[in-house]
């Protein structure tokens, strides 16, 4: 059986490598790929989105439909991994721990007991919890404003350099596991924590199909974002500008949201404690 | 308005996800009436673009004002209006039925698994009204990744046959994928009918010969077409009851969709049939199909894994119907995607009412099944006897046209296969109304004098209307099948097959 794969997969990769041959030269100018519908991409990006950078003009407006969905793609992977793996709350087993945050004495409670420790003295903890290393700990809390602030300047850049909804999201996102990876998931959770995660992913996608429904409402076809120019005070062309804006901040949003998400979910097995 | 419909039919189910999912947070109890007016509101809709087609002709959609083919655009005409309204009339009916079974196995995820479902009709709704290659690509994912999710949701097995299938399905769609690649290298475009108007002169081109091999692989590995079948029958089977009936209906019948599709609009149907010469080969494939899937059906002591083969060989009767590449079928292939899609319902929607209340569907819970549940065992008759192809269930009609297909074409070998399946399944589903109605007669015969034998534990109602609304819409399908051929599937028949 194995033999047999290899050789079903040897003979594909040869007809698809022997198609090549009749492939246009790499890099040829004169090829269909780069005179059919790339020159006006090319050539009309600055006059006709008023944006730079012809990425981001095809993948935002002349293709944003598709966008859109590849968008909707990552919120479905985050709904799914979600729906596979988290394990409800009411299943999950009681004995509890609490440590000390001055001594580091830990408190184990059996289940159904109940205890009235000062919430403030005492963190609840994980049996698998192993103390910070301080050295990472402190160098990625400086760090990790940062990327973030970084990450923001990506998706606002996107317009004049490479860059964007996705790239700025997930550095976002990474932001955040850094977090978590270098202090604990605990930590993460409390600065966003798993129903911010949750609805960061939809409101995301959100942004960006309700621009296009905006578009529609306003008189245009979906996703014409030259129809923001009667609320915005601009005019058709600059509004398209400023509407691949939009949806890239959804973008980032989206893909920030599903990927710490994603994280929690896959890092605890559902848990949402120390898995890691 | 009605000529935002194209854009529409995805939008409301696309925009109501993201309120299911956010509800799922903060208030679950308006999941399902928002999944339920999200996928009404598209079925509306889905009908009313095909009252606009059939009325006016093909309708067309420029996605963000771009004309073609620097934008994307959506267009419907004959072929896809007809599906565009099986899929969402097949998803709608079956989220009634799923509220029950979705309340009962996992309530507290009832927020996701909604959002994931709507998705998933978005998915396929996208795909069958799309104009553009890559565009279908974009909306397969979803549909595939919902789909995956949703099927590893089952009990058992059901994690592991939804990896197979991710592995395979992945498989599928990239080739389709490197197929459109392979396009895109030597056109420049991606729109469907741009693709078209420019492939004729390079039909000589090995580049094209080889993406449309591997599209087609990729399609067929996706629709389960025999022998790349291996993942659908353990999928279908362990994935709950509601995804079982939303997947199996669906997702082979859209992706048979994509196939004609790929072929009559992008490739055209003298590359196929004329330059590759291909009809014949894959008519005897198709064949293969048909008889293994029926044979492999009758192996099975399972009424729902037994239907999973049934899908596979049904899976050839389109495909076949297809190939044979005369109107008749080309006809008895695009209403099989139509009749198919509610037969298939129709029966996992009893499968499923029978596991909601027994457990499971093996055939040891099947003894007295007439007696517990009338109604359920009912439809499944209906289904039955449209599967094995009995007037006046639509099933007759599109088996009709099939073999009429394979008398025309003079393909003896289709029509054998054909008959062959049709006997098969006389004997699979006999096999199960007799265990239903005749097993219980030794251990209910004492009381059947005295107490008028075991009561009635039927389903509850919420899963009988949608059961019995489908099986009453397989015979009403049948009756009208004169006028869905005459006004809609007519004008879809490519000029060289007529």
């Amino acid at each position: 059986m194995k033999t047999l794969g290899l050789i079903i997969v040897g003979l594909v990769g040869a007809v698809l490598v022997s198609a090549t041959v009749n492939f246009p030269p790499f890099g040829d100018p004169e090829s269909p790929a780069s005179l059919h519908v790339s020159p006006r991409y090319l050539e009309k990006t600055l006059e006709e989105t008023a944006v730079p950078n012809a990425v981001t003009s095809v993948l935002a407006d002349y293709r944003g439909f598709d966008t859109m969905f590849e968008t909707t793609v990552i919120f479905c992977a985050g709904v799914a991994c979600f729906l596979l793996l988290r394990v409800p709350r009411r299943r999950l087993p009681r004995p509890r721990q609490y440590r000390h945050r001055l001594t580091g004495l830990t408190f184990r409670i059996k289940e159904g007991g109940e205890v009235f420790l000062p919430l403030r003295e005492f963190e609840p903890v994980d049996s698998i919890w192993t103390p910070h290393d301080f050295i990472i700990e402190k160098v990625c809390r400086y760090l990790i404003p940062f990327i973030q602030l970084f990450g923001l300047y990506v998706i606002a850049h996107g317009h004049h350099s490479p860059g964007g909804g996705f790239q700025g999201g997930v550095i976002l996102g990474a932001s955040i596991i850094l977090l978590s990876v270098s202090h604990s998931l605990r930590t993460a959770l409390k600065r966003m924590g798993e129903k911010i995660s949750a609805l960061f992913s939809p409101v995301g996608v959100f942004i960006f199909a309700g621009t296009g429904v905006l578009c529609l409402g306003l008189g245009y076809r979906f996703l014409d974002y030259q129809a923001l120019a009667t609320l915005l005070p601009v005019g058709p062309i600059m509004a398209r500008s400023y509407g691949i804006l939009l949806v890239e901040v959804g973008v980032g949003m989206a893909v920030m949201g599903t990927m710490v998400w994603i994280f929690k979910n896959l890092a605890s097995r559902g848990r949402y404690d120390e898995g890691l | 308005m009605s000529e935002h419909y194209p854009a529409l039919l995805v939008i409301l189910p696309l925009l109501a996800s993201f309120f299911i999912s956010a509800a799922g947070w903060l208030r679950p109890v308006y999941c399902f009436p928002l999944a339920v007016a999200a996928l009404g509101s598209s079925l509306l809709v889905s009908l009313g673009v095909l009252g606009d087609v059939i009325s006016g002709g093909p309708v067309s959609y420029w996605m963000g004002g771009w004309p073609p083919p620097w934008g994307i655009y959506y267009r419907v005409d004959y072929l896809n209006a007809l599906v565009l309204a099986v899929v969402s009339a097949v998803g709608f009916v079956n989220l009634i039925a799923a509220r029950p079974s979705v309340e009962k196995d996992f309530p507290e995820k009832a927020g996701p698994f909604y959002t994931l479902y709507v998705l998933f009709v978005t998915g396929l709704l996208g795909m069958v009204a799309t104009g553009d290659a890559f565009n279908l690509y974009v909306l397969l994912e979803i549909a595939a990744i919902t789909g995956y999710a949703l099927i590893a949701l089952g009990k058992g097995r059901a994690a592991l046959s939804s990896l197979h299938y991710v592995f395979l399905g992945t498989i599928g769609a990239c080739f389709y994928l490197l197929g459109v690649g392979y396009l895109y290298i030597i056109t420049g475009s991606l729109n469907m009918e741009d693709i078209a108007r420019l492939l004729p002169p390079l039909y000589d081109s090995k580049v094209v010969t080889v993406a449309f091999a591997i599209l087609m692989v990729g399609v067929w590995l996706k629709m389960g077409f025999f022998p790349l079948h291996a993942w659908l029958p353990n999928a279908y089977t362990y994935a709950p009851s509601p995804v079982s009936s939303l997947v199996a209906p669906l997702m082979t019948k859209v992706m048979v969709y994509v196939m004609i599709r790929m072929v009559l609009t992008v490739f055209t149907v003298d590359f196929a049939f004329l330059v590759l010469r291909l009809n014949e080969v894959v008519v005897w494939l198709a064949v293969i199909a048909i008889v293994m899937g029926s044979l492999l059906a009758l192996a099975e002591k399972d009424v729902k894994r037994m239907l999973t083969f049934i899908v596979v060989a049904e899976v050839g009767y389109m495909v076949g119907g297809f190939w044979l590449g005369n109107q008749a079928g080309f006809t008895g292939a695009v209403l099989h995607i139509l009749n198919d899609a509610l037969m298939t319902l129709c029966l996992f929607l009893a499968v499923g009412n029978i596991v909601h209340v027994k457990g499971d569907s093996r055939w040891e819970s099947l003894p007295g099944l007439f007696r517990t549940m009338p109604w359920t065992m009912g439809a499944l008759v209906v289904g039955a006897l449209s599967i094995i192809g009995v007037p006046p269930t639509c099933g007759f009609f599109s088996k009709w046209y099939l073999l009429l297909g394979a008398i025309q074409g003079g393909h003896y070998g289709f029509l054998l296969a054909l008959l062959f399946s049709s006997l098969v399944s006389v004997v699979l589903f006999f096999r199960i109304f007799e265990i239903g109605f005749f097993e219980p007669f030794g251990a209910s015969h004492g009381s059947a004098h005295g107490e008028g034998g075991p009561a009635i534990q039927e389903a509850p109602l919420g899963m009988l209307v949608p059961l019995w609304m489908t099986a009453l819409g397989l015979i009403l399908v049948g009756l009208y099948t004169g006028e869905i051929v005459g006004r809609v599937i007519r004008h879809a028949v490519p000029g060289m097959m007529l």
